[in-house]
Formats: structure tokens, sequence, C-alpha cells
């Protein structure tokens, strides 16, 4: 690390002491039918969050049908036993109630969330309810979202930053692998209402489901109100994941040409850890001082020193399944070169120099301090933080021990997972941009590379 | 059922009222707000300076924002750098932002870090450093920030075009980034000159929400920023937008999968009596999937992906826009009658009191979930104080919103939405577009 410069702090900051931060007291109860359900009091706030997951995510699709799960959760509101699409969302647009669906990261699960004022509990967890356990999926309401989704396959690309990420999904984890199958004109295509019920009955039963409830209620009144509504929905039968693959460290390279791009967009990524990986704590803080921050190494290299970028950053994946380590950021035509280069030399000085004391000190006090805002602050994301403590079985210790353990993180420790993750060889490349211009200078990192068309469908791979 | 709802929210937001915001003016006329919240051992620290774009003149457009960058590079006492490291390693983190109207700081730390982040805020607010060299490299990031915001975005760039076609006279008519010949070639001496105009103190206004004490904000506060001295203020803006005489029309050709839309009535300032009409207007329009345009646009006549109606809170008369995604194969020509029908429907026909009631509870709902977080308060309680002159209009915004009648939308759809007063500016995809429909070559499953 370069020397502090003006290094005068008359405010010699002793290091900051964080008391470690814990989970509100909550109840967990499983149902007959095997509906885990969660309550977490929270006064203060006159809301009411509901957020449940559905096991499976976009890894219960068929390979050939990528995107089912999505629509699936898509329609849920569009057409139910009691309400049709347009009385759905006159409901809950009365009662100033939001009603979302997506997936958890990695997708593997469905994550369907609501949020209400507490008065209207009842009515907010009825229409809740209503979609999740009851939607009917009209052909007609089918027709209109799968060719809407197609539409989106292709405005998607029209926004280059986000449609990198896309192109990146497919090459890193190839189209074997649900993260890198990822729904395009083909897939969504395919899906017809049949797929779309039959799917629903599978995933939303019973022994499938998670439903944390946070907020400002009464807990007696909303635990049987809970029972009595999901406890009626079917048992079924869990869904089971398909094991662990973690991606193939490989050398690859993808150009994607967008011929009036002005600048260049690029990710270089390589396999990381899963959600219960022993080295997460100190590759959260390797990462932290790596490209997980404001003045990390690479925005310190990449924009505050140069200026050939807005932003750079780095990120470790932490699903359910093993994903990636990566870097990304983007830079003008010009400098793509430069930039890649650059990217790769601070790559390489983490992988053989790692972090100084200082650095690491600063890391956990980042961490320490960012923490309840980012994960404790609101009922939503209270809800959702235990949602998943109790889908991937994690206990309270993972938030209530979470300070201890990364107080515990040694130098030694963040050295090592510097130099067994972060590492300059087998690379995946990916690089968006004015191919002409750029694609003699880039050549050099891989002669393979697989160069494409943004105007083609899909997103590649293999 | 419909009044009970206003009833509650009413005493949700007369609750957060109790949180009990205190006031203080330093005698350097930096005026602070404070609302202590111990839920989380945590601290928002806002600093809003009333200075924005519509400040600058031709030939420096776009140094409000560049400024903010250069707020972080190093001041007297805590060089290049320092800013970020020393709060980083006290657990903090910060971002800025500017508008046409502002220039937000916002600062999120725990609690432990109170006296360093005031010690290097009042740093950087008097003694901000020049250095010839961060300033060149920091040209090219903010050149990068309008390549990643305008250049390479459709939404960025035909947003751009649009303001620029509304407003031919005041300030709102350049964009916030700067035109890319400005971003060139800003000069020191122009720098210098703006911070001193900026960045008064009498020109800002600091809100703390979180885990403080306010008599330690207070004191830390006359410590460490009552000395800087009172400047003064910006040169008031002059130029007013002379009334539109008749519909404007742009088109931007671009490489893009999808053409764009986005149509422009001009509007009054946040401080009009016409603005909680306006939102009680935009919520009809698209908030939701009951929402006029989302029914008629996107679901019943399939002509959008999507449809959103919405205008910011300014200090001088702005625009309200329309920004509609076209589906495939649609011809803007039918999204743009569509929405002027739906326009019409509002002017010609009283909105149902139930619709009407919908309407309010999203909008006073969604205000509400703005104040879950210290960050979500501080911000409302900055905003309200810098544009509606009293912070404590956050607390009486729901009766405002409630007072809003059939007859004031209909009143306001017929005074704005006249086709005098629009602008309409429209991407069109440029160069060779795939047939829509068509599907991957097979075998690569």
């Amino acid at each position: 690390m370069k020397p502090l410069i003006g290094l005068s702090m008359t405010l010699a900051m002793a290091l900051p002491q964080f008391a470690q931060v814990k989970l509100p007291p909550y109840t967990r109860e499983v149902l007959p039918n095997g509906v885990v359900v969660a309550l977490i009091p929270h006064a203060g706030v006159p809301l009411v969050h509901f957020h449940v997951l559905v096991k499976g995510g976009s890894e219960s699709d068929p390979p050939q049908m990528a995107g089912l799960a999505s629509v699936t959760a898509q329609l849920l509101r569009r057409g139910t036993a009691k309400r049709n699409a347009d009385r759905f969302s006159q409901d809950l647009d009365f009662l100033g109630g939001t009603f979302t669906t997506g997936f958890d990261a990695g997708g593997s699960s469905v994550a369907i969330t609501a949020e209400f004022l507490s008065k209207d509990f009842d009515r907010g967890l009825d229409l809740l309810s209503d979609a999740l356990l009851h939607p009917s999926f009209p052909e007609d309401e089918v027709a209109k979202e799968i060719a809407r989704r197609l539409d989106q396959v292709r405005t998607a690309k029209d926004n280059p930053g986000a449609a990198i990420r896309s192109y990146f999904q497919t090459a890193f984890f190839g189209r074997l692998d649900p993260r890198g199958n990822l729904p395009d004109e083909v897939t969504l295509a395919r899906i017809q209402r049949k797929d779309l019920v039959e799917q629903h009955q599978k995933l939303y039963c019973g022994k499938n489901m998670i439903v944390s409830v946070a907020g400002d209620f009464d807990p007696a009144a909303a635990k049987l109100k809970l029972a009595q509504t999901f406890g009626a929905a079917p048992a079924g039968t869990a869904f089971q994941w398909v094991p662990a693959a973690t991606p193939q460290r490989r050398a690859q390279m993808l150009l994607i040409d967008k011929p009036d791009a002005t600048q260049t967009y690029f990710i270089i990524a390589q396999p990381g850890i899963d959600r219960k990986n022993p080295d997460r704590e100190a590759l959260e803080l390797v990462n932290t001082v790596f490209g997980g921050r404001f003045l990390s190494m690479l925005n310190e290299d990449l924009r505050v020193n140069t200026g050939l970028t807005y932003g750079a950053n780095s990120q470790v994946e932490q699903m359910r399944l093993p994903g990636a380590i990566a870097i990304s950021t983007y830079t003008k035509t010009e400098t793509t070169e430069r930039a890649v280069d650059l990217a790769l030399e601070v790559l390489k000085r983490l992988n053989e120099k790692g972090l100084t004391a200082e650095q690491l000190e600063s890391a956990k006090a980042y961490f320490k301090g960012q923490y309840p805002t980012r994960q404790l602050e609101t009922i939503d994301q209270l809800a959702s933080v235990i949602g998943e403590i109790e889908m991937y079985d994690l206990g309270r210790v993972e938030v209530d021990g979470l300070f201890s353990r990364i107080d515990a993180v040694t130098l030694a420790q963040v050295n090592a997972a510097a130099r067994k993750y972060y590492r300059t060889d087998n690379l995946t490349l990916v690089l968006l941009g004015a191919a002409d211009k750029i694609r003699d200078s880039v050549k050099k990192y891989d002669p393979h590379m697989v160069e494409m068309s943004i105007r083609d469908p899909g997103w590649g791979g293999k | 059922m419909r009044w009970a709802i206003a009833g509650l929210l009413f005493c949700a937001l007369a609750r957060a009222q109790s949180h009990n915001v205190q006031t203080a003016t330093l005698s350097n006329g930096m005026k602070i707000l404070i609302e202590e919240d111990h839920a989380i051992p945590n601290v928002a620290m806002y600093f809003f300076y009333r200075i924005g774009s519509r400040n600058e003149r031709p030939g420096i457009t776009g140094i409000s924002h560049f400024f903010e960058h250069m707020m972080f590079n190093g001041a007297k006492k805590y060089g290049p750098k320092q800013f970020d490291i020393q709060m980083e390693k006290a657990g903090g983190e910060n971002n800025a932002s500017t508008s046409n109207d502002l220039t937000v700081y916002t600062d999120w730390f725990p609690n432990t870090a109170l006296e360093l982040m005031m010690d290097m805020e009042s740093d950087r607010i008097r003694d901000l450093a020049f250095d010839p060299k961060i300033i060149e490299s920091e040209r090219g990031v903010v050149y990068s920030e309008r390549r990643t915001s305008v250049d390479n975005s459709n939404g960025g760039t035909l947003s751009e075009q649009l303001r620029a076609a509304a407003f031919i006279a005041h300030p709102y008519h350049w964009p916030v980034v700067g035109w890319p010949s400005d971003i060139e070639s800003w000069t020191m001496a122009d720098l210098k000159s703006y911070f001193k105009i900026g960045y008064a103190p009498n020109n800002c206004t600091m809100v703390v929400v979180g885990d403080v004490a306010t008599a330690n904000v207070l004191a830390l506060a006359r410590k460490y920023i009552e000395p800087i001295p009172r400047q003064d203020p910006p040169p008031p803006v002059r130029t007013k937008e002379p009334p539109q005489l008749g519909e404007r029309r742009v088109v931007v050709r671009k490489a893009a999968q999808l053409p764009l839309q986005m149509i422009a009535y001009h509007v009054p300032e946040a401080k009009s009596p016409d603005t909680p009409v306006l939102e009680v207007v935009a919520a009809l329009l698209s908030r939701g999937q009951s929402s006029r345009l989302y029914q008629r646009m996107v679901d019943r006549d399939q002509l959008a992906l999507s449809v959103n109606a919405g205008k910011g809170d300014t200090f001088d008369p702005t625009i309200m826009t329309i920004t509609i995604q076209p589906r495939s194969g649609v011809d803007p020509a039918r999204t743009e009658k569509a929405l002027y029908e739906e326009l019409e429907r509002l002017q010609s026909t009283a909105v149902e009191s139930e619709e009407l009631q919908k309407a309010k509870n999203e909008l006073l709902a969604g205000q509400y979930r703005q104040m879950k977080t210290i960050a979500g308060r501080a911000n409302l309680l900055g905003r309200y104080e810098v544009f509606y002159g009293d912070y404590s209009k956050l607390f009486t915004v729901d009766k405002e919103i409630q007072a809003v009648s059939a007859e004031d939308i209909q009143r306001v759809a017929r005074t704005y939405f006249t086709e005098k007063n629009r602008t309409v500016a429209t991407l069109l995809p440029e160069g060779p577009v795939r047939p829509a429909g068509r599907g991957r070559q097979e075998g690569n499953q």
C-alpha cells in the first residue's frame, strides 16, 4: 500500500468498538403441512411485511424452459380463485400495499414479498395467500405475460451495463447450470399454461415454503391466522435441489459487439464459494479491501488515481451453489486495454501481497459499521434475513455470532484466502463494446476469444 | 374504510412528529435538524447545499456536479483520499448527489464516528484543496459518469434532449452532468469562484438522524462548523422560462432494440399549491397495476412494456414527464395517442371517489415507507426543509393530499396537459433491427 498522504490526524482514531448486533427475538413454527412460519414482532412502525420463500426457484426450471419459475411468480397476482387480475390490483393498491416477486441470490428460491399497514394485516394476508395458493393462470394473462417477457429480453439489451451480466452468467456457468440458463426468446416461447399450473402445484406447497412475517402486529393473533391460511396448502413434496456443482476454472473470453458503444464494459471472474463455505468471513473482508467499498484497491487504481472509470468493484457471490468472484467496471473505448491491464495488475497485487494488518482492521470496522443499516434496520430486511436463515438452516448464530466471527479472522487467514481465491490464471473475461475498435488490443488476453453481436438473439453460451 | 386508512396514516405521521425533531441555527447561518433514534447504533448525516445546475451558466454547465466529486478529493487537514480512508476505517460510508437545484452530501456511519465526520465535513467546507492533477483525473471520472448515464443509455440520452427542448431559457435546459465540451474545459478559476458561492454555511442545511444525543451534535457543530464564516449566497437565478407557444417535438435516432418515448408538460415548482394535486395525478396515472396508464397501455391494449409519470421537487417551475417503453412493433404514435386520450379523460370526467382515495392511499403509504430508515428520514426532513421551506410540512403532507378533490384534478389536468404546453421526445432505433419474435438458432440448447 502507498504511504498515506497528509496523515496529520489530530483525531488519532482508536479503532472503533462495535457491540455485537443481534436479531430480535422471533418464533418459529412448522405447520402440519410443513410450512415454516417465522414471526418477528418489531414495534414502532405500523407496518407488516410478509416474506415468502418458495424453494426451487429458477433451479426448478426444465432446461428447455428457462424462465418458467419467474413467469409463474409474476402471474400469481394476474387472476386468482377470488379475484381477476384487475380486482387484485385494485384491492392491493387501495390498501397502499406492495407485492413483489423475484428470486433470492442465485435463484435457488422464489421470493414473494408484500407489505401493508398493520391495521390491514387480515386483508393483506388474504391478498397474499390468494395469489400464492390460488392463482388461476387465465389463458389471456399467460399469453400477455409471455409476449411482454419476450420484449423484455430485447429491451434488456438497450441497457448494456445490465446486459453484460446476462452474457457473463451464461458464459461463466454454462447453459447446463440453472444460473447460466437464462430465459430467452426460445425458452420463453415454449411456456404454456399447463406448465405454469404444474409448476405451481409442484412448488407452492407446504413442505416447500417458508413464511417470515415482521412488523407491528399481535403475535398470538398472527400465529393463528397464518396457521389457518398457510396450513390450508397441500403438503406436497419438498423440492430436491441438485447437488452443488463448482464452476470450472478455465480461461475463456467473450467479446460482445455493440458498434455504437463509446465505452467498454467488462467482467473478469473466477470460481468462488457457496453460502456455507467456512472461508466466507475471510473472503468478505478480503473483498471489502479489494473491491467492496469506495476506496477499495480496484476503485482507487481505476477511478481515483487514473480517472479511467466512474466505478470499479468486485463481488463475491454467496449463493446456495458455488458462485463467482467477479471484477466489474467500464471505461471509454480508447482506454479498454489499459483498464483491463490495470484491473489484472491489481488482482495480481492482491494475490501476491495480500492485505496489511491496517487494511484488515479497516475492513472489519467497515463491515461492522455498515451491517446494521444493510441487514437489520427495517422489517423487510429482518424478514429476509430470517427467511434465509431458515432456508439454509443457518441458525440465529449466523447473525448473533457474526461480529465475533469477523473479529476472529486473522491476517494469515485473509491472506491465505486472497491467494486461494483471487488467482490470476484461468479467468473468464467478458467484454461488451465496439468490437472493431478494441478487438486487436484485447486479443492478447485470449487468442481463442469468442465473438458475438448484441443483435444476436439470446445470451450466447453452450 | 377509506377514511380509516387516512386516519391511521395521519396517526402514523403524527407519531413520527413526536420523534421530536430538534432544530438550531449556527451563528454562521447553517440550520441543523436533529432527530434522535436509538433503534440501531448508526447515524445518517446529510448536508443539503442549495446549489445545483440551475446556478450555472453556459460554459460551466455540470460544474456543480463536478464539485460534488471534488469535495472528496482532499482539503487542508484531511488530504487527498483521507475523507474516504478515515471514514471507512471508522465503519462509515458516504455518497453525494447533485440535481438541478441541490447538492447533497450523505454520510452513514456508526455512532462512534460522529466527531470525526463533523471534523472532516467542516474541513472540506472551509478549506477544499484544488490540485491541478487531481482535477484532471476527476474530469475523466465525471466524463465516464456521463458516458454511462447519458451517452450509452437510451433513457439518459432521450431525457437530456427532452429537457433541452422543453426549456429554452431557464437553466433546467442543460443536463446536471454538463455538456461534453464544458466537462472538458472547466478551469481552476471557474472551480474556485464556484466553490465560494456555493459552499457557504448559510447556504446549507444539516440533518442528523439516528443514534445521537442532540446536545452532543450541537456541541460538535458549534466546535467544528460554527467558526466557518458566512458568505454571500449564490446570486438569484433571474431567468424565468417563458410560456411555451406550441408543441415541441424531438426525435433521437440511436442504436436500440425498441423505441422509447418521453412526453413532458410544464408544471409549477414544489411550493405551488398545485403540487399535491399533481402528485395525486401522477399516482392516478401510473402508480400500481391498477393505475390508468398501466391498465390501458400495458395491460389492455398491450402497447407498452412500462409507463411512468412523475415530477421532481424543484425551486423553479419544472416538467412532469411521462416515460413510455413501447412494445416491439408498436408505432410510438399509438402510445402517444393513448396517453392523450387518458389525459383528456382526466380533464373531461371527474375521478370517482374510490379511485381518488386509492391514489391517495398509495401516495401516503409510499411516503410512510420512506420513513422506515434513518437515511430515508434524513432525506425527507432535508427535502421538506429546503423545497417547502419547513421540515414540519412533512408531517402535514397527508392532510394536503387528503384535501385534493376531484375538481382539483380536473382543473390541474386542464391547466397543464395541453397540446401547447407539451414536448414530445421519441427515440427511434437506427441501423439494422432484427425482426420481432424470431428465436435464436436451434442447437444452442
